[in-house]
């Protein structure tokens, strides 16, 4: 097609150029970061031993006929990563605390040195606090955990990611027992109602937000909610200028729409649904089997067969009706094991009357949405194939669980979900099997990958002795919840509210009456007693905070600093000051890197081994293969992993301290854990290591057989055929199948496998004790409550296009696509009142505190709002107070309740989660001298 | 006037066309064309070949549509030429003294270098209208590499050419002197001047990729997949198909005279509200008259015949011109330059 003809590209000029475009090396590469869902294959170009430039692979092929494929999946960060390698914060060497913390003034030195500093904080925290002492914090770098081999030494916590970063669904959870069914991306292309809900996939979704545009021009339609014109509305064919904080009012008045206009999908949620299931009107609780038949089943409940007339068991083995008809309607009695009758209604009647101040026209009232648009997208949705596509906002307001309810609700109704094209989506990864077993499988080869496979499941099938009704799905969530109570004073992940209570100043906080919500009946603290008085959080070291000092602090991959809801001035007043070693290990300077003892350089991304995010949104393995060397003293995080337990070992054993002993009563031998986790020298660098782990990730049938570093090298990456038994796979229920997209929760609705919740189905109706207590046994709406204070604006937040968390904010780059500075948006009426400009730069302030930033002005922002996207690093501010320090960090009390079905801890999974969206805020012209800085 | 007097004339053409309805403002054109082209280089530090703008906004050089140059009744027009603070960016920071200077708070991460008022996409998001009926839309851009490239013109070295084998139009820059007619001349104000090398500098259409059957980089490297290249002059190619045949992609600002080669699929909106806050189907939220201002009259057709199409798909009806857009295999939207760069080999 090109001819060379007549070039008149000839000359030094046109070579100068096309010299520019050429490599001596190609490899593949990705990014090892939390976004959604990452993974984007890359090819990393090396001119001269540098990273010169990086292009998208654009090799997915066509998953299933008539769907886009995924091509060229990336973005802005990904396409100038490399650049970071080299950039001014980069980390080359080692560096020791010589000022104060904070102060910024750091002296290089050799990793000996650092190590032994470091190994010997940690002996000395583990011996007087013991390990527990010790803290690590989960972070939203993937490719860092390597780093934190030493935990399996000392049995230290690691805290967990979801309440570090605030990424969970709790309505979703509380719903269906998991927060993370999630279709495939290009499963969005299938949608025939697109709800954008409570997510700016424009600026989060850079690499999949096609799907819904192309979905678009397929004949679906594209609605989006949000308080503001957000640049996700831009695309769709109607805006929802929701108010904050009301969603759920709206959900809830949509769901109203489809009940009263006869709309829903009885057989749907007659089946998939506790709707049907008998509560008791003199109690508030379900009918339990215990008070019908004696010796019965505390979890057994009943629905009425309209049939027979009779109150029967609901089967808890299956989801299938058989002959029974449930009512959805009525009151009935119940005879007791005692003879005496009660009346009892399906929740479905229940959700009727509670529903009833939801009328279109008051929810209008409430959301400030026309009632003609909520009856609009209701009858939209109960006809059309319907995905709400929603991110981690909801979950960050305060009632987020009640919106979220709601919003599933309101799928429930139309039954949308469990088939192409419906359901919504949270986080949700699996596949990490090789990687995680690598060292428990005890031997090399995948002979011994596949015999641990066969014990783990064989062992896991113990568990369902008691209750054989129990799914695999529940099998592996109560492993889950046993490893995590085991691991917890064993390495293990914690839910980390309650160090933060005792600890980090939140006592005080939490209990604030005049932040918290108003329908609570008693205080914080009554709660919070209450919960440790039932033991509810007792094997996930809860009460150990009270008595346990941290010491050391070790945050890999993380900024804490800037990330902390709650605030800087939390962490530096009531932490900082206990601590006596705070380490980052990062290939680049921080906040939190400013603020600690030691800085010790990790590799980029291109210079080591390591796999992307193994998210369901894209189902593939996706190589990251080591392009270049680190530069200077740089290791890769498995070497600075390996670097620290030899320390940890080396300098035990000279200060002869053999154990140590934890807060459990266990005994922690010090020796031995690097032939461990080396299967006793075999792992001996990262390539052979890594290879192992993919070979076993294919033993264990994630990815083809034959798999291997080599195959990978060759094509990149590869899709899945399976879920592997480590990771959450198993959640999304529902087969991988090579020629379609993926959608879960199928073996719910086509299999009529339970779900692994208190009711095993879609649960609406909550009766725990203090969830009746508050109302919120069925959604409802609640107003956001004044935390931060009753000021004249709502603060709202969200992922920012710019930057993965705070990784990419101050690359010089990216700031050239921007103002190049943190700045708020805001109605430009609300401005002008106020006389501030475009690019001011004004103080914003909460009760919790205050920050200094310029504005942006446009009429895409309600009045009434201020929009603060996060990931600006406190030090690009001038006083370096940021958007964590205006935000109090609240936890709903709710919460706090467990002891109750699915109301429990997992990794990952159920705890009390910071809440930081609706903050009230006032903006404050700043004073002309204040100006100069 | 000091100009060559010589008027562009090409063989084959190579054009873009942007889908405005997938553009998603990401900027990721933008960077891999920074990365690939301007990164690191003397006197590139404020040059985005490519950029993408929030519309309405002043975009880039800011007021740029304000400035003049092209033709006027087939008259070479000088415009006014943009200044490097009108341009913006070119920032740098005071990384070393936040990070290695030891005055913690005292000091936070500040522009040391660069416009201190303006940057490559300044008013990002700010857009138009009054709330609820704010609108907004992105707008890519890059050099036209027009037909009738007015910069080519005005050049009195003679240092730019239009190529025959691909219509590219290509500065020769050693034989450029810095003189900026050039500049002056392009209405659409995509010519940089590096000042340190007293030679102006332009999007080179990535023609080093386009010899070896490579898109450029801000095609190929667009996630949203609103972007396709190929020969305008071939009547099987994508861009020919959306340009002349179902006409549903029009060139930025026609009446500049100059007969740009990329085009726009213009952008649908959301229903506006009504005062109650109820939909408004039947009226258009970006005002109409707003993006005739952008893309002249034929925007109006385009819009139809893209709604046309759309209404189609929603009937359940097949649409060849939906089918294009929704890009079933990416591939397809790199035209005659779908080779994967890795491949290559360099001798």
């Amino acid at each position: 097609m090109v001819t060379r003809a007549q070039t008149n590209g000839n000359g030094a000029w046109a070579e100068r150029y096309r010299d520019k475009w050429k490599w001596d090396k190609v490899t593949w590469g990705s990014h090892s970061v939390d976004c959604y869902p990452g993974g984007c294959p890359y090819r990393v170009y090396v001119r001269d031993g540098k990273i010169m430039r990086e292009e998208q692979s654009g090799s997915f092929d066509v998953v299933q006929a008539g769907v886009p494929d995924m091509n060229p999946m990336g973005c802005q960060k990904g396409a100038c990563w490399g650049y970071q390698h080299y950039g001014p914060d980069r980390v080359t060497q080692p560096l020791k605390r010589v000022g104060e913390r904070g102060e910024g003034k750091f002296e290089p030195v050799s990793w000996d040195v650092a190590l032994k500093d470091i190994a010997d904080a940690m002996l000395d925290a583990a011996v007087d606090q013991g390990p527990e002492s010790i803290i690590t914090l989960m972070t939203p770098e993937p490719g860092a955990a390597p780093s934190r081999a030493f935990m399996g030494v000392l049995g230290s916590p690691l805290t967990d990611g979801n309440a570090e970063f605030q990424d969970w669904s709790p309505g979703y959870y509380l719903t269906w027992g998991k927060f993370n069914p999630v279709s495939s991306m290009d499963d969005w292309f299938l949608a025939e109602l697109t709800l954008i809900w409570h997510c700016n996939p424009v600026y989060t979704n850079i690499h999949w937000f096609h799907y819904v545009n192309e979905s678009r021009y397929n004949g679906g339609e594209v609605i989006t909610i949000a308080p503001d014109y957000s640049p996700s509305s831009i695309h769709s064919d109607h805006h929802v200028p929701v108010r904050i904080g009301t969603d759920a009012a709206l959900a809830l008045s949509m769901c109203k729409v489809v009940i009263d206009e006869g709309l829903y999908k009885k057989k749907f949620i007659q089946e998939q649904t506790d709707l049907p299931m008998l509560v008791r009107k003199d109690t508030g609780h379900f009918l339990r089997g215990n008070e019908v038949n004696a010796g019965d089943r505390e979890d057994q409940f009943f629905w009425l067969d309209s049939k027979s007339r009779q109150v029967v068991p609901a089967p808890r083995g299956t989801l299938a009706m058989g002959d029974v008809d449930p009512a959805l309607e009525g009151t009935y009695k119940a005879r007791l094991v005692d003879g005496s009758e009660v009346e009892v209604q399906p929740v479905f009647e229940r959700l009727r009357e509670s529903l009833k101040d939801y009328d279109p026209e008051e929810a209008a009232k409430v959301c400030e949405v026309s009632a003609d648009m909520i009856r609009m997208i209701a009858r939209k949705a109960a006809v059309k194939r319907t995905k709400i596509f929603s991110g981690w906002n909801s979950g960050k307001y305060y009632h987020g669980d009640l919106m979220e309810r709601s919003m599933a609700l309101l799928l429930a109704l139309t039954g949308n979900w469990g088939k192409q094209g419906t359901g919504t989506r949270s986080w949700a990864i699996s596949g990490l099997d090789g990687l995680a077993f690598l060292t428990s499988k005890g031997k090399p080869g995948q002979d011994a990958a596949r015999e641990f496979q066969r014990q783990t499941l064989a062992m896991r099938r113990l568990l369902s002795q008691e209750d054989p009704t129990m799914t695999m799905e529940m099998v592996l969530n109560r492993a889950q919840e046993m490893g995590a109570g085991r691991m917890a004073g064993f390495g293990g992940m914690i839910p980390p509210a309650f160090l933060w209570y005792h600890q980090f100043g939140y006592k005080e906080r939490w209990n604030r009456e005049d932040w918290s919500d108003p329908t609570m009946k008693r205080s914080f603290d009554e709660y919070y007693q209450e919960a440790m008085d039932k033991g509810w959080w007792d094997n996930h070291m809860a009460k150990v905070w009270k008595d346990v000092e941290p010491r050391v602090l070790v945050e890999a991959g993380g900024n804490v600093l800037r990330r902390h809801r709650g605030g800087q001035v939390m962490l530096l007043k009531h932490l900082w000051p206990k601590l006596k070693m705070i380490v980052s290990i990062d290939f680049r300077i921080n906040t939190t890197g400013l603020h600690s003892d030691y800085i010790l350089p990790a590799a980029q991304h291109y210079e080591k081994l390591g796999n992307s995010m193994p998210s369901v949104h894209h189902l593939n393995f996706v190589l990251i293969d080591k392009a270049v060397d680190p530069p200077g003293e740089a290791k890769s995080d498995r070497q600075i992993g390996h670097m620290l337990v030899k320390a940890l070992e080396q300098r035990a054993q000279e200060r002869g301290i053999k154990e140590i002993k934890n807060h459990a009563g266990q005994t922690i031998p010090l020796q031995g854990a690097y032939d461990r986790m080396t299967l006793n020298g075999f792992l001996k660098d990262d390539e052979t290591e890594f290879d192992e782990a993919i070979k076993d990730t294919a033993a264990y049938g994630i990815i083809p057989e034959g798999n291997s570093l080599e195959t990978l090298r060759e094509k990149g990456h590869v899709r899945w055929t399976a879920w592997g038994i480590a990771g959450f796979g198993l959640a999304q229920a529902s087969t991988i199948e090579p020629d379609k997209t993926h959608n879960p929760f199928r073996w719910h609705t086509e299999d009529k496998v339970p779900y692994p919740t208190l009711t095993r189905r879609a649960q609406f109706y909550i009766d725990h004790d203090w969830f009746i207590e508050g109302g919120e046994a069925l959604p409802v709406h609640k107003e956001n409550p004044h935390h931060g204070g009753n000021r004249a604006f709502r603060l709202t937040s969200g992922h920012p296009r710019w930057s993965i968390h705070s990784m990419n904010m101050t690359n010089n780059i990216i700031l050239n696509t921007h103002r190049g500075e943190p700045f708020i948006f805001i109605n430009p009426d609300e401005a002008a009142r106020r006389g501030i400009e475009n690019g001011e730069e004004v103080r914003l302030t909460s009760d919790a505190g205050s920050m200094l930033i310029t504005t942006k002005l446009s009429a895409s922002v309600r009045p009434g709002q201020i929009i603060l996207y996060n990931g600006f690093e406190p030090y690009q501010h001038r006083e370096w107070y940021a958007q964590g320090d205006v935000e109090p960090g609240m936890v709903k009390w709710l919460h706090l309740a467990a002891g109750y079905g699915h109301l429990k801890y997992r990794p990952w999974h159920w705890q009390p989660v910071p809440v930081d969206r609706g903050v009230g805020v006032d903006i404050e012209k700043l004073p002309a001298t204040a100006k100069a800085g | 006037m000091a100009t060559n007097g010589k008027k562009a004339t090409a063989g084959h053409q190579v054009a873009w066309v942007f889908d405005l309805n997938k553009c998603i403002g990401c900027q990721t054109c933008s960077v891999a064309c920074k990365v690939l082209w301007n990164e690191g280089d003397e006197g590139s530090e404020h040059m985005w070949w490519m950029t993408v703008n929030t519309q309405p906004g002043k975009g880039t050089p800011k007021d740029w549509e304000s400035m003049g140059g092209g033709y006027s009744n087939g008259e070479l027009q000088l415009g006014k030429l943009p200044t490097a603070e009108e341009f913006g960016g070119g920032w740098d920071y005071n990384y070393d003294e936040v990070l290695h200077g030891g005055k913690g708070r005292s000091v936070h991460l500040q522009k040391i270098a660069g416009s201190k008022t303006w940057g490559p996409n300044w008013d990002e998001d700010e857009g138009g209208g009054e709330w609820p009926n704010a609108y907004f839309f992105y707008l890519p851009r890059l050099c036209n590499h027009c037909t009738d490239a007015s910069c080519l013109e005005a050049c009195p070295v003679g240092a730019l050419v239009k190529r025959e084998e691909d219509g590219l139009v290509l500065r020769n820059e050693d034989v450029c002197e810095g003189n900026q007619l050039c500049a002056a001349a392009c209405p659409y104000k995509k010519i940089y001047f590096n000042a340190p090398r007293g030679v102006s500098q332009q999007c080179i259409g990535c023609f080093p990729r386009i010899e070896k059957g490579v898109a450029p980089a801000c095609v190929r490297q667009c996630p949203g997949r609103a972007a396709f290249v190929g020969f305008i002059d071939d009547e099987t190619s994508l861009v020919h198909r959306l340009v002349n045949q179902w006409k549903v992609a029009v060139p930025l600002h026609p009446e500049y005279g100059t007969k740009p080669n990329v085009f726009y699929v213009p952008p649908l909106a959301p229903a506006p509200l009504n005062p109650d806050g109820s939909a408004n189907e039947n009226a258009d939220r970006i005002p109409p008259q707003y993006l005739e201002s952008l893309f002249g009259k034929d925007v109006h057709g385009a819009l139809a015949n893209l709604k046309a199409e759309l209404a189609k798909k929603r009937r359940g009806e097949a649409s060849e011109v939906m089918d294009a857009l929704i890009l079933y295999e990416w591939k397809d939207a790199l035209g005659p330059f779908s080779k994967d760069p890795a491949e290559l080999v360099w001798k």
